[in-house]
């Protein structure tokens, strides 16, 4: 699908934000959305709960189109940084939200204090959200996602603005939800949670998917890489030893260099003829910061959508 | 469906009670109070007239104003505060969602006028006036009115900001009192094109004259009920029209 925002009093300003993207999420796992600001998140997660019309494509929710009711009765979200109605208590809230799915009577009620309970929020429920803190207004926005049992979770940077405790809590709600079968569909742009709770992700850039897989596939496939500690030579001399090398830093006389396990015996070769020595060499271990940040290299952007 | 309509409904009434909207329920008896004195000071023999002028005047005032503004204001703000969000993403169309708003809002404006109305009622009790039936005729004109303005409301607002919308409103309101000036004095144009112009003005305004009936009130004229019935037909013709423009404009609305 794609998605071209129209800015602009004579709507002439083009925002390329999602193009062409591709993905299949599988039921039961976690899936995760990664990428910087303007990367095409939100507008994909907005588009499947009918909120953005894409441009072009089709989105479906279990095989049902995106943009039906029925797609979304099956759906939880949570929306980055929620607002619920500031006048209504938590509960007022969440009852609201299970209304509007379609819930009443005893079973309406039972589910509100179940909800409400899971996020750990019972002892503020009749409070008005007006007098709720950040992490408080987070807690029971979720509580409305949870109100009817959804068979997708969708959380649009679930954990931003938490403090460590709400954050894992939230992990936790995130897990319990997949061990109970949920599909969870998340974006974020904290690296560590990704890294802790996806099954699998992909990585925008730009509104383009530029990786796709496994978390510990999309690891493992990175090349090796060494980090060797090199004495006796400068800079300069370094530069010139003909074998492909990253400069990381310099400490006191020692350069710290980062060569692929390919490129190491040819590196230790030409470090010696110039009369340098290699003291030391330990294993880098490739996390999925570095594959995020591979990632943005590679498409050459930092931040925000493709104009026109 | 029933169900979450029901819920929008009550909750939108919620929001105005709860951001203390009621006030002018006080603000309304305050003026009634005032302007009770100050009639009793300058009128003889037209005290009924002038009593049930002002009153009826303030009344309609208070709630054209408040129905402006919490119309106008009610959806932008949603959109503006991201509250939307978390209703619209519930499996209830954006159809729905509107249809909802506007009837708390009107369930709001329901109960602010016969609350007022009872006030202004336990006045004319007790200052001995009649309550005759053309004030019983012009309150439940009054509240057409409001249901016509709430929707020109809830239309501008669905593609444009709160005070663009108020604006545009406000101006309606006076143009919708003045639409039957403009056919009469384009159909006295010796211009053809003029004439069409004016009758074209004419039909596309909202005839608020129609539904304004303090005039007959405060001269205590009958009121024929199949004239008033006609009346709210047309507002309720007018209202439904509009409300299917918005949602043919908010269904293609993007909620960046």
């Amino acid at each position: 699908m794609s998605k071209t925002y129209r800015l602009g009093f004579f709507l002439n300003k083009n925002v390329l934000a999602l193009q062409g993207l591709e993905l299949v999420i599988e039921p039961g796992q976690i899936f995760g959305l990664l990428g910087p600001n303007g990367a095409g998140k939100s507008t994909t997660i907005k588009i499947l709960m009918n909120l953005v019309r894409p441009s072009s494509g089709t989105v479906r929710i279990f095989g049902t189109e995106a943009a039906k009711r029925e797609a979304r009765s099956q759906v939880g979200f949570l929306p980055e940084n929620p607002m619920p109605y500031e006048y209504l208590s938590g509960e007022e809230f969440v009852r609201l939200a299970g209304k509007l799915l379609g819930l009443s009577g005893q079973a309406l009620d039972t589910r509100v204090k179940e909800v409400i309970g899971a996020v750990e929020m019972s002892n503020a429920a009749k409070l008005q959200v007006r007098r709720y803190s950040k992490g408080m207004v987070q807690r029971i926005a979720l509580a409305q996602a949870l109100i009817n049992k959804p068979r997708l979770l969708i959380l649009d940077e679930p954990t931003s603005g938490l403090d460590p405790l709400g954050r894992r809590l939230m992990r936790d709600i995130i897990l319990e939800q997949r061990s109970q079968g949920t599909t969870v569909l998340f974006c974020t742009h904290i690296i560590s949670d990704a890294e802790t709770l996806c099954d699998r992700l992909a990585v925008l850039v730009a509104g383009k998917k530029v990786q796709e897989g496994k978390v510990s596939e999309l690891l493992s496939s990175q090349v090796p890489v060494l980090e060797v500690a090199v004495e006796g030579l400068s800079k300069e001399q370094l530069s010139s030893v003909g074998v492909n090398h990253e400069l990381k830093q310099e400490i006191s006389e020692r350069l710290w260099v980062r060569v692929t396990d390919q490129d190491l015996q040819a590196f230790i070769g030409a470090t010696q003829r110039l009369q340098g020595r290699v003291t030391r060499i330990q294993p880098i271990r490739f996390t999925l910061e570095d594959l995020f940040m591979n990632a943005l290299q590679q498409a050459e952007t930092k931040v925000g959508g493709t104009f026109s | 469906m029933i169900g979450s309509l029901w819920a929008l409904i009550w909750n939108g009434y919620r929001e105005a009670r709860r951001n203390r909207v009621t006030v002018v329920v006080a603000a309304f008896a305050l003026v009634l109070l005032f302007s009770t004195q100050l009639a009793m000071e300058v009128t003889v023999m037209t005290f009924d007239r002038v009593n049930t002028d002002v009153g009826l005047g303030s009344m309609s005032l208070m709630l054209v104003f408040l129905a402006i503004f919490l119309s106008s204001a009610l959806v932008p703000r949603e959109i503006e505060r991201r509250t939307i969000f978390m209703v619209v993403s519930k499996p209830i169309s954006r159809g729905l969602y509107l249809v909802g708003r506007l009837g708390g809002n009107m369930l709001t404006l329901a109960i602010l006028t016969v609350v007022m109305s009872l006030v202004f009622a336990a006045e004319l009790v007790l200052l001995r006036s009649p309550v005759t039936q053309p004030i019983i005729a012009a309150i439940i004109a009054l509240y057409f009115e409001l249901l016509v303005l709430s929707c020109l409301g809830f239309f501008f607002s669905s593609f444009s900001g709160q005070t663009v919308a108020a604006v545009v409103v406000s101006g309606l309101f006076f143009a919708g009192h003045l639409s039957g000036d403009i056919y009469r004095h384009a159909s006295r144009s010796d211009v053809q094109l003029v004439q069409w112009v004016g009758k074209a003005i004419y039909y596309a305004l909202p005839n608020l004259d129609r539904l304004d009936l303090k005039v007959q009130a405060a001269y205590a004229s009958p009121v024929a009920w199949s004239d008033l019935g006609a009346s709210i037909v047309y507002a309720l013709a007018y209202s439904i029209a509009l409300m299917i423009g918005t949602v043919v404009i908010f269904e293609r609305r993007d909620f960046r």
